[in-house]
């Protein structure tokens, strides 16, 4: 359900529902995490899950485009 | 709490009129771009073949150069001003070149929609890539010219504000989004003097007939001086809203601003010295030239690996500072549900495949395997078409509401939006790599030959036509969709606070980095010399084969009004 206006939601409801105005996450904060607490282990993960589907698609493209014809370029 | 448009009125005013010549060359070329797909399938054919270059050339100029840059222009002077904390030196400035950009881009707008009116001696189907020996009437190259003239002096305009700030603040650091826009400028002005030279000295005097031939190799050249880095000047209004707005969405805060930094630096100094490697087929050009132009090519990954890396990290800060937990499981902590989160997440996706078949375009010898493919148009279909016009359309749901004082109609359908852009490129663009593969053209509406079958590693032609079409027809009811729900956006009650518009600190700020990232003069000094090392000698070599003119005679492509007169032209040349 969309409110009515938004300042209806901001002003008379303290706890905004999660995501109800574009940009509004933050509002939904659980725990501050500094600088020094923060170890980005999931983007190493989604980053070597990257490199691997690129190795995958260079194997790929290694075997269709060049074993699977001849040579383009000749000299 | 007041938000942009309270507090800078006037700046707003015209940030909205830049974006609402964006949104209408959105409309216009995603119209092209779905009478493309059908009439290339073979789905829906209401035009004539010769018809679909004028088309082809309108999606390829409205889309990659019109849409983008107004944006980006609009983006920028929000962007200057806000993180400046002060209004613009001078409006009228502003409002001048909102006014020369405007005008040129309407000139080149009617150049090629004229092409569709027989009656009108004119045209412009010369595609996007706008070089000899194709040739357009000269409104289309003065429309250009004005173009670029207003982007440059658009620039002036941040710069002038940026000098303004810095007479105030003399120990400041630049603030990051300023230092991204001034970057940005700095490679604009360098990569278009190679457009510049060639429209205005070259392509305008030929077109008028004042001279009669020109070098077709050196307008080439110097096109993709600046074809090249004009990607990263799509690119980087996008970069901006990842590293400074998306971690906000995110909830989190951007890992890193010295990263960021060392990233624009990076595209500042790498931009313009690799055009030649669209030219890997162009004879006339030595192999070694080549190989410089790889080599500096490869060398731009490493920013947008950086890029991935700190723009990740930051939504996963965002992320588990909502809770999540795990290695993968984090992800589904984001707000999925907002549009403006969503749709640049996806588009990030989407640049990260394009990143992989932008790597065997830049492989001199691999390249071969698909250049002229429609493999090519499906990997700029998921950079500048998603990474960047998807990231544009998404963060349009955070910004046009600060610009208005109006909350966005809906976020549901900008949801929906965001999703179908994703299947539909997800359709559309898998298709045409394949294609690619495949050997099937690019730019020619009828890829059909007499008695020859394309062989296809994995599928059929029939389902990669389907693809296309029913990608291209998603993609349209994706931009409808967008353009709606800003259009009923205007007609929203003003209120109080339509839009959480803060900006959060970066994990690590600026103050710890050298100081040495914010000397802009010595940076571009630098790509000034890179630019010299990769470009003096192939050009040296092309003006010494044919001269500065060439011995070409032009193409006239208002072929329709003149079909006789450009038939024995073109048996003349080929002769």
């Amino acid at each position: 359900m969309e409110p009515k206006t938004e300042s209806t939601v901001r002003e008379d409801v303290p706890e905004r529902p999660r995501g109800y105005v574009v940009g509004s996450a933050p509002d939904s904060i659980e725990r501050e995490i500094g600088h020094d607490e923060f170890d980005p282990v999931g983007t190493l993960v989604l980053i070597l899950g990257y490199f691997a589907i690129l190795v995958v698609m260079w194997v790929f493209m290694y075997f269709v485009e060049f074993l699977g014809r001849g040579l383009t370029v000749v000299g | 709490m007041a938000t942009f448009v309270d507090r800078y009125p006037e700046e707003a005013s015209v940030v909205k009129a830049t974006l609402v010549v964006s949104f209408l060359s959105l409309g216009i070329g995603a119209l092209f771009g779905l009478v493309q797909a059908l009439h290339r399938t073979g789905y829906l054919r209401f035009l004539d073949s010769v018809d679909y270059y004028t088309i082809l050339t309108g999606h390829g100029v409205l889309l990659a150069l019109v849409f983008t840059i107004f944006f980006l222009m609009g983006l920028f002077t929000w962007a200057v001003v806000q993180s400046l904390e002060r209004p613009l030196p001078d409006i009228r400035l502003s409002w001048a070149w909102v006014g020369l950009t405007t005008t040129g881009a309407t000139f080149a707008a009617v150049a090629i929609l004229a092409g569709l009116i027989p009656s009108i001696d004119m045209s412009a189907d010369v595609l996007y890539t706008f070089y000899a020996p194709l040739m357009a009437h000269p409104l289309f190259y003065v429309g250009l010219a004005m173009f670029i003239v207003g982007t440059w002096l658009a620039g002036a305009d941040w710069f002038l504000a940026y000098r303004e700030w810095r007479a105030e603040n003399p120990d400041e650091r630049i603030p990051l989004q300023t230092f991204m826009v001034l970057t940005t400028m700095l490679m604009w002005y360098l990569a278009t003097l190679g457009v510049a030279v060639s429209t205005v000295f070259f392509l305008i005097p030929w077109s008028f007939g004042w001279v009669e031939t020109v070098n077709p190799l050196l307008t080439r050249t110097l096109f993709w001086f600046f074809g090249h880095p004009v990607v990263y000047f799509w690119l980087m209004p996008a970069y901006l809203m990842w590293y400074t707005v998306l971690p906000k969405l995110a909830g989190g805060r951007l890992f890193s601003d010295p990263l960021a930094r060392v990233v624009f630096v990076l595209f500042l100094l790498l931009s313009t010295p690799v055009g030649i490697h669209h030219q890997y087929l162009d004879p006339g050009i030595a192999e070694g030239f080549k190989f410089i132009a790889m080599t500096n090519t490869m060398f731009l990954l490493l920013p947008s690996l950086l890029t991935a890396f700190t723009v990740v990290a930051s939504m996963e800060h965002g992320a588990r500072q909502r809770g999540g937990e795990g290695y993968v499981s984090w992800l589904g902590s984001l707000p999925w549900r907002d549009p403006a989160f969503t749709g640049m997440a996806l588009a990030g996706v989407m640049f990260a495949a394009g990143g992989f078949s932008g790597m065997i375009n830049a492989g001199m010898n691999i390249n071969y395997l698909i250049h002229n493919t429609l493999w090519v148009p499906g990997h700029f279909h998921l950079t500048v078409g998603t990474a960047v016009a998807l990231t544009m359309m998404a963060g349009s749901y955070w910004l046009v509401p600060q610009l208005t004082g109006k909350r966005l109609y809906s976020r549901p359908i900008g949801l929906l939006q965001v999703v179908v852009w994703f299947v539909g490129m997800v359709l559309m663009s898998n298709a045409m790599h394949r294609g690619g593969l495949a050997g099937i053209p690019r730019r020619t509406a009828e890829p059909q030959y007499q008695n020859f079958d394309f062989s296809m590693a994995l599928g059929t032609v029939g389902e990669i036509r389907a693809g296309i079409a029913i990608g291209g027809t998603l993609l349209f009811v994706s931009v409808v969709l967008f353009l709606v729900n800003i259009l009923l956006s205007a007609f929203e009650e003003p209120i109080e606070n339509p839009v959480d518009d803060s900006l959060p600190e970066p994990l690590s700020g600026a103050s710890g980095s050298p100081v040495v990232l914010d000397n802009l003069r010595l940076w571009t000094a630098i790509a000034v010399v890179l630019v010299i090392l990769a470009y003096t000698l192939p050009l040296a070599g092309i003006v010494g084969d044919a001269g500065l003119l060439g011995d070409v005679p032009g193409v006239p492509v208002w072929v329709s009004a003149n079909a006789e007169a450009t038939l024995d032209l073109l048996t003349e040349v080929i002769a």
